[in-house]
Formats: C-alpha cells, structure tokens, sequence
C-alpha cells in the first residue's frame, strides 16, 4: 500500500511513529504532508492567537526536539518503541523520510493547489490523518481508499474535541474509532471502533492520551491490510443533526475527569485486591 | 441630560424625539461639560482597538482561568452599589460622555433579585442593604393602577407592561426575602394589570407595550408572573397569573422556528440584538420550568444549542441576528453573552448536559477578561454594552443590566461548580 501520511507539523511524534510502524509492516510511505511551524506568516497567528507567554510555551515545546539528561527524548513514552532507531530516535518527520526515503512536504495549507497536487503527485492508496487542517473535499478525493483517522473516542457517540475527557465524564467507554474523514467532523464512516481497555490503568489525562495515541496507530495498522484486501466495510455514521458534538474542554471540567480517571482506577485496584 | 443613542431599552424614544445623529451630538457635549471623561474614553477606544487588532479567537481560547471568578463578582457588585443612585433607584448606564444616567425603574427591579443572590452568596451586607432601599424607591413608583412607568425616572408616566413585568421579578424576590404584605400587594397589583392588559392570544401590544406592538421578548413578563402564581400561591388565589404565563408562553412558542430561530422579536428601527433573543429563551425557559412545560425547556434548549454550536465554532456570538441566526456583524452585545451563560447553566442544571456547562464556562472567562479592573466608579467593574465598546448596541456606555446578568452567570455558575462537586463527580449523562 502507498502510504502518505499528514501532519500538523515536521516535529509530530505521532505522525513519526505512524509512518514507522505502517514501514515496518511492509507498506510504502511516498509522501508526508505536513504544515509549517516556522511560517513566518503562521508563528505571527500563533502569536496573535495565543499571546506571548503561551507564544513562548509553544516554542519552547514544540519547535525544537525534546532533551533530556543531554540526549534526545519522546515525549509520549508509548511510542518510543515505534520511533527508536539503533541508539538513538526519529525526531522529525525529515529523519523518517531519509532512512525511508520518501518525499516531506511543507505547507501552510494542507488544502491549498500545490498541496493537492503534490499529493497527486505521490498517488497514495491511503492517506494518515496524524493532524493539521479540517479538510476539504479535493484533497479527500485523492487517495485511492480514503483518508484515514484515529479518534480518540467512540463515535458516533463522542465526536469532536476532547474525546477522551467527554468520555470520563459522560461515563462512555473510552476508545478508539477508526474511520474515513468526511467534510464533517468525525462524521465519516466508521471501519472499526476499539474500548481501550487499559483506561482504567492509567495515572493521568495525559498518560490516557499518550497511550490512546499508541493504540490508534496499532489499530490503523491492523485495519489497512483488511482494507487492501476489501475484507472490512465501512458503517454510515447515523443522522447526526441532532448528535452531540464536544467542544474544548474547559480546564474545572479537565480537572473532574481526571478525577474520575483516578476514582475508576482505584476503583479497579480494590476490585482485584477485594 | 439627554439619553442619547437609539436604545430600544430606553422608552422615552418616540416620534417626535431628535434623530439618532442629533442625540449622539447632544450626549457628545457631555465631554464639554466634563472634559475629565476625556482620558478614560481614549483609554478605553485605544485598549479595545488593540485587542480587537492584534487578538485572535481560536480553538483554546476561554478554556483557562485567568481570573477568578469571585474577584470579578465582586467588581460587578461593586459597579453596581456605585451606580444606586440616592433615591435608592440604579442608574441605567456611566456614559464614557456624559457619565451616570437617572435610576432606571425597570433595571432596578430586576437586579433586585441579583442583589439577594448576591448577598445571600457572601453575607454582604451593603449588598442587602441595596436591595431593600431599591425595593423602596420601586414601591414608590407604582401607579394607582398596579403599572409602574416607563422610561428613565422622571421622564415619562406612562405605564409599561415589560417594565412592569421586569419590576415583578424584583417584587416577588423582596417579598420572598422579607415577607413584607406591603410588598406583596404591590406585586398582585402589578400583576393583575399585566392581566388585565393581556390581549385574548395571550400577547401583549397595543398602549402598555414597547411601539404598540407584541413581542416575543415579553417571555420575561410571563416568568414573572408565573414566578408570582408560584410565591404567592399560599396567600391568596393566584391561578389568574399562572394562566396568564401559560398563555403567552404557548403565544412565545408559535414563534419558534425549526432553525430554533425566535420569530417576533419585533422592534421596529433596531436589530434584532442578542440581548432581546437571549430574553426571549430565557423568559420561554424560566417559565417553562416553573409551569412545568417540559415543551418549552426543549424549544429553548434547540435554539440555544444553534447559539452554543456558533459560540464554540467562532469564539464569539454576534450582537445582532438576521432571521435564522444569520448575522454579517462583527461586534458582540456582552449582555447577551451574560444571559446566554445563565440559560446555558440552567439548561445543565435541568438536563445534566455537561456541553451545556462546558459553553458557560468558557463564556464566562471570556467575560472577565473585559471587565475593567480599575478607573473611576462607573467604569471599574463596568460591562460595556458593546464589545468593541464603539459597537451597534450601548456604544460607548457600562451598562447595569449587564453587570446584573453577568453577576446572575457568576453566581449561578458558583452554586452549580458546587452542587457538581459535592455530588463527587457523579454520574452524568450526556443529553444534548
């Protein structure tokens, strides 16, 4: 399978990871799209969105390569696995491409012309969706199969933002859905949907993102062979005017989800001592 | 002192007064008589210019807590006690021109209730105090009738039925909180005129109303007197005011469109701003839930799930709305914002839909974040009418209806953060 991957910017572990694991499987990366972190045009809306002190966060965060104890680390620790290579890691999206050659693309608009067409260019049977713009129908012409997600939550029922803290405070099984990217959001068909069963494990709303990540990519890899082969079929999402979607979470609802995380895990604790 | 810019709250305007432009002229000379407002206007054009500039709405946006809530609170009450006027009336708005208006009757009766809340939420005393030299200044507005007049004190001796019906909240919560007969007279005479002047549909128009004409937003007058029906009902005989509700509730409701679009709001010469929409569901809600009419809850809960959905998408809600909520306008009423928090957060606590919860909250930061923090009384603590401050409705004005509906969002936003709490972050489901 020909495999391009997008991604909300060069230095995403999950996009890394996500074209790592479909390589070692035996399918060909020809291409990653991904958008432009240092766009002047893009680090000033930043600026202008998030004000300086958060301005600052992100910079410091996302736009150079994780150290720690002077060696370069993986802030999502569930994909270290999937991005060590030898001694040491990928760290972007242009280290990946170089070991498996192929082609990365920067942008600012994952929608624009000369995105499409160099997506055409590479001729892709799947696109990855790791990140980036909402997209539009051009670019989900494209692929062969479709353009392929991980959600972080069970859809139809939790769609939208903050999926996995929605589903802690709505006490809806939190997973996975694997499914076809539509012009809406998270309205696409669905192939597979996944309960993450080591939710109840987790310490953290971190930690159940970091591994729910993890997760999707494992799950997508399982899916694409069955797609390849046309043994999997896709379900309609149902009516969805009437469907909730979930917005960004405010940090007091954050707060309370991750005090559910804990209570569910202690209450698996005490489960399997009583 | 003149009132100034095309305000469809302010009654005095008719057809014989100055046009928009000579109005704004007059209320410019303002500055003449106290060029000292000079400073705190520029200041004020210049911080909203800036931000309107160089800030972006965007995805994250409102989801931390720059500010607490409880500081806040308190500036609004703050603005609020500054603006009750020695006659025990609150002014209407601190003009950035010509400073403090008259006591508003209207106003002053429906931050009556906030007044309480208040109060009751940080055992302020002033904050009671307030409360009843309001009360009192209001009982001596009413006219033989049962109606209380329209306008700004002084100003006008016609009687209103929106204004009558806004003073009804006020009554009945003082009556609530004193127990005074005094005070519950005056609220059944209030409401039998309301009564009396109803048309046979269930409406309101003709002299009593806002250009003679029925409107939608009248829901507000409806809530009071269900509210009334429901406090008084162990006196005396109250049906007569439940009825009343009911029927210009289901009245209210025929003007519900699919879209969840409020048909009727009808005011000729203005926009349909969101302050008179968000009334419109908010009166629709309050009395829906007091009469038990589960149908109007989820009329107002679809249409306020349009206003969320554009919230949440846009980072702002418009200040004014074509048909079906279609607005080309770029500025924001912030009252409206202010009343959409409060009917969000009731409709969490009546349905258990955190996404409601979620929306006010986020609401509610982006509120704080343009409440002035210093400057003169009028000004500290002040909502604006509009954001940008130049914009369609209230320009260049604080206005007390808003402190009053912001200061409702707080407080309601307070009580329910801690009945979640408490209820050790219980089982809800999600039912949007």
């Amino acid at each position: 399978m020909r495999i391009v991957v997008l991604s909300p910017s060069a230095y995403s572990e999950t996009a890394c990871a996500m074209v790592v694991r479909m390589a070692e499987l035996g399918h060909v990366p020809v291409g990653a799209l991904a958008l432009s972190a240092l766009d002047r045009g893009t680090l000033l809306r930043k600026f202008r969105q998030w004000g300086w002190q958060d301005f600052t966060h992100y910079a410091r965060t996302k736009l150079s390569p994780l150290q720690k104890d002077g060696q370069a680390a993986v802030r999502n620790p569930y994909l270290r696995p999937m991005l060590s290579r030898g001694n040491g890691i990928f760290r972007s999206l242009h280290e990946v491409a170089a070991f498996y050659r192929f082609a990365v693309a920067i942008c600012r608009d994952q929608n624009a012309p000369e995105s499409i067409a160099r997506l055409k260019e590479w001729s892709p049977d799947v696109i990855l969706f790791a990140g980036g713009n909402i997209l539009r129908k051009p670019l989900l012409d494209v692929p062969r199969l479709g353009v392929l997600n991980a959600h972080l939550g069970l859809l139809p029922e939790v769609r939208g933002m903050s999926s996995p803290e929605w589903s802690l405070l709505n006490n809806v099984p939190v997973g996975i859905t694997i499914h076809f990217i539509d012009e809406g959001i998270d309205t696409g068909p669905i192939l597979r949907k996944y309960e993450f069963p080591e939710a109840a494990s987790c310490e953290s709303l971190d930690d159940l993102r970091n591994r729910l990540i993890a997760f999707g990519i494992e799950k997508i890899a399982e899916v694409i062979p069955a797609l390849d082969r046309g043994t999997i079929s896709e379900t309609a999402q149902p009516d969805l005017d009437c469907d909730p979607q979930f917005f960004v979470m405010h940090e007091w609802l954050k707060q309370r989800a991750a005090v559910r995380l804990v209570n569910n895990r202690r209450s698996v604790v005490a489960t399997a001592h009583g | 002192m003149t009132n100034a810019v095309a305000d469809p709250k302010d009654r005095s305007k008719d057809n014989t007064a100055p046009t928009v432009v000579a109005k704004a002229l007059i209320e410019a000379t303002g500055l003449l008589r106290a060029p000292q407002r000079l400073g705190p206007l520029i200041q004020k054009l210049v911080s909203d210019k800036v931000r309107v500039t160089f800030e972006q709405r965007h995805l994250y946006s409102y989801v931390t807590t720059k500010r607490p809530s409880a500081e806040v609170l308190n500036l609004l009450l703050r603005w609020i006690l500054d603006a009750q006027r020695p006659d025990g009336g609150i002014a209407a708005y601190y003009s950035l021109l010509t400073g403090y208006s008259e006591s508003y009757p209207e106003v002053t009766g429906y931050i009556v209730p906030t007044l309480y809340d208040f109060a009751r939420a940080t055992e302020d005393r002033k904050a009671l105090a307030a409360a009843e030299k309001a009360t009192n200044w209001l009982l001596s507005l009413q006219m033989p009738t049962g109606a209380f007049p329209r306008g700004l004190h002084g100003r006008e001796a016609q009687p209103s039925v929106f204004n009558t019906g806004q003073i009804l909240h006020g009554l009945v919560r003082a009556y609530a909180e004193t127990n005074h007969p005094g005070v519950l007279s005056a609220a059944v005479a209030a409401g039998d005129w309301l009564v009396d002047m109803q048309q046979p549909d269930g409406s309101w128009s003709g002299s009593g109303a806002y250009q003679n004409a029925a409107h939608t937003y009248y829901s507000m007058v409806a809530w009071a007197l269900a509210e009334l029906s429901e406090r008084a009902g162990d006196r005396l005989d109250s049906s007569r005011f439940a009825l009343a509700a009911e029927k210009n509730l289901d009245w209210v409701l025929t003007h519900f469109r699919p879209s969840g679009w409020v048909d009727g709001i009808n005011l000729q010469g203005h926009p349909n701003y969101l302050h008179f929409v968000a009334y419109a569901l908010q009166g629709a809600l309050e009395c829906g839930v007091l009469l038990r009419r589960n149908y109007a809850v989820e009329a107002v809960a679809k249409s306020s799930w349009v206003l969320l959905r554009k919230f949440e998408t846009n980072k702002y809600l418009p200040g004014a709305y074509e048909r079906d909520f279609k607005s080309p306008l770029r500025f924001t009423c912030l009252t409206g914002n202010a009343q959409m928090a409060c009917v969000w957060l009731r409709l969490f606590e009546i349905t258990d839909d955190l996404c409601y919860f979620n929306a006010a909250l986020k609401m509610n930061e982006m509120l704080k974040q343009l409440i002035p923090s210093r400057g003169r009384p009028g000004i500290v603590g002040g909502v604006s009418g509009s954001f940008p401050v130049w914009g369609q409705y209230q320009p260049l004005r604080y206005i007390s209806w808003g402190c009053k509906f912001f200061a409702d969002a707080l407080i309601l936003e307070q009580r329910l953060k801690q009945s979640f709490d408490a209820t050790a972050v219980g089982i809800l489901p999600c039912a949007s």
